[in-house]
């Protein structure tokens, strides 16, 4: 998976679970102060993002450290590079 | 003690026939049905009944997403009765926050189709990790209650009642009480249900629904007649603004009418038969509540589902203690039987026969059947005068209420 394939994917989840318009999911958009989710839609985040990428993240320590659109970029992108190095 | 005056000063409505009072009315009043064949539910093994009525769900994205994500349908149904019943009534933001101002809105349980996604989600697998944040808040039995108070910044009292078809006359009934008792100033209150082939199941296997109309929808339910062969369940909601009399006088509120009588019973007979003789009680005890005598009620508004059992008893209770004074019809053969919502809709249409002066009749009652004689049954459109009239509600579970509504202009004849 290209890092521009998780941006799209990422991108599309919040414009579909979270209504936001597309203009506004710039990187360093805080998902909190610029996008306006709360700690219910953090849970659903998580949900959503399992689902777009087939993977597990809701144990995930790294989960509370994001704060930007990159830095969920960024985590997916690890645990995708994760992944195939253990294939 | 010294007890307040209750009236009823606004009205809201989601039905299978519109969604606002205008629309709903009109459809009664042209005597149409909004019951229609549900194909979607050939696919359930069992299913006998293929027949529904509807409301339409719309402009549901009005309401911001972080409000809408714990709302069901029936919680969006409720929000959007509740904002119209608001926008009738004419109280403020600050009479909402006051903390005078509560909220009792009653269903049978919390939304049929996010219990049902919850299991289906969940239960494959037994996997809670794709669950999403607000399906517990979608499920739970005060979800309709719960939605429409922190909607509308609701202070004061919140509950739900949970009596299947009688909820929503609980819920009004309850508000009832507590206004004149002096708790609260102020209730929105009333009843949402949603539509799902689990609820019209529920019902089927009890052989309590209509299964001999899957293909002439229109003509079922028939409450009283005597092809009558069940219930059709409907979807919606119903909610009315109650107010302490002076409070409304006080800000020139327009009063739809004053409740004057209400009591609720259980039968402690049968879970799911109707009962007679708890029906009678329920009656006569609002009539006490009330203060006045069978011969004094205009109008009935019945519960008459159209099942073979509930209507026999009904007619029978009614017979009983009206004799053939007191003209008597049901609302389902337009809307469905929308159950914990049914009281709260159909109280709202009473009230606006009593300020028309007009009886809406009985949909697809063409032949009395012989177990229900002995009652004034409205076959048509009627004029009459209606200074009071009696709404009955009796669920599952031997539950019963009755409440009195008395037009204003005739409390002091």
């Amino acid at each position: 998976m290209t890092e521009q394939e998780i941006v799209e994917i990422t991108n599309k989840v919040f414009e579909e679970s979270f209504e936001i318009e597309r203009e506004k999911l710039t990187p360093d958009a805080h998902i909190f102060t610029d996008l306006g989710l709360d700690s219910l839609d953090i849970v659903d985040l998580v949900v959503a993002l399992q689902k777009s990428f087939g993977v597990m993240i809701r144990n995930e320590e790294k989960v509370r450290d994001i704060r930007t659109l990159q830095d969920i970029y960024n985590f997916i992108s690890a645990i995708k590079k994760e992944e195939t190095a253990k294939k | 003690m010294n007890l307040k005056r209750v009236v009823i000063t606004g009205a809201g409505v989601i039905s299978p026939l519109g969604n606002e009072v205008h629309s709903f009315i009109e459809g009664l009043e042209t005597g149409k049905s909004a019951v229609r064949y549900m194909e979607e539910w050939r696919g359930y093994t069992g299913m006998r009944s293929h027949v529904a009525a509807p409301a339409e769900l719309k402009d549901e994205r009005k309401i911001p997403r972080q409000s809408r994500r714990s709302m069901g349908r029936m919680s969006i149904f409720a929000v959007q009765a509740s904002e119209q019943a608001i926008a009738d009534s004419g109280i403020t933001p600050a009479d909402m926050s006051s903390g005078r101002t509560g909220c009792i809105i009653g269903s049978t349980m919390g939304s049929a189709k996010s219990i049902n996604d919850v299991f289906e989600t969940m239960l494959p697998a037994k996997d809670l990790s794709n669950l999403s944040s607000s399906m517990f808040f979608q499920c739970m039995a005060h979800t309709a209650a719960a939605n429409v108070a922190q909607y509308l910044g609701l202070t004061g009292y919140i509950m739900a009642s949970a009596a299947a078809c009688a909820s929503s006359l609980q819920a009004v009934g309850t508000a009832y009480d507590l206004i004149r008792l002096g708790r609260q100033d102020i209730f929105l209150c009333g009843g949402a249900e949603e539509l799902h082939p689990t609820v019209t199941g529920s019902f089927d296997i009890l052989y309590a629904t209509s299964v001999k109309y899957n293909q002439t929808p229109q003509k079922t339910p028939r409450p009283f007649d005597k092809d009558r062969d069940g219930l059709v369940c409907g979807e919606g909601s119903g909610i009315l603004v109650l107010e302490e009399y002076e409070h409304a006088v006080c800000r020139n509120a327009k009063i739809y009418a004053e409740i004057t009588g209400y009591s609720t019973c259980g039968s402690g007979s049968h879970m799911s038969q109707s009962d007679k003789q708890s029906m009678i009680h329920c009656m006569n005890e609002t009539l006490h509540c009330a203060q006045i005598t069978p011969g004094q009620i205009d109008y009935i508004s019945a519960h008459a589902t159209g099942t073979q059992q509930g209507d026999t008893e009904e007619a029978a209770a009614i017979r009983e203690v009206f004799g053939g004074s007191a003209p008597v019809s049901s609302l389902k053969g337009y809307i469905g039987h929308t159950l914990g919502a049914s009281g709260a809709i159909e109280l709202i249409a009473s009230l606006i026969m009593m300020k028309k002066g007009l009886i809406y009749p009985t949909l697809n009652l063409t032949e009395v059947g012989s177990d229900c004689r002995g009652i004034k049954h409205v076959t048509e459109l009627t004029p009459k005068k209606i200074n009071t009239f009696l709404k009955n509600c009796f669920a599952f579970g031997g539950i019963n209420a009755s409440l009195i509504c008395r037009k204003m202009e005739a409390i002091n004849d």
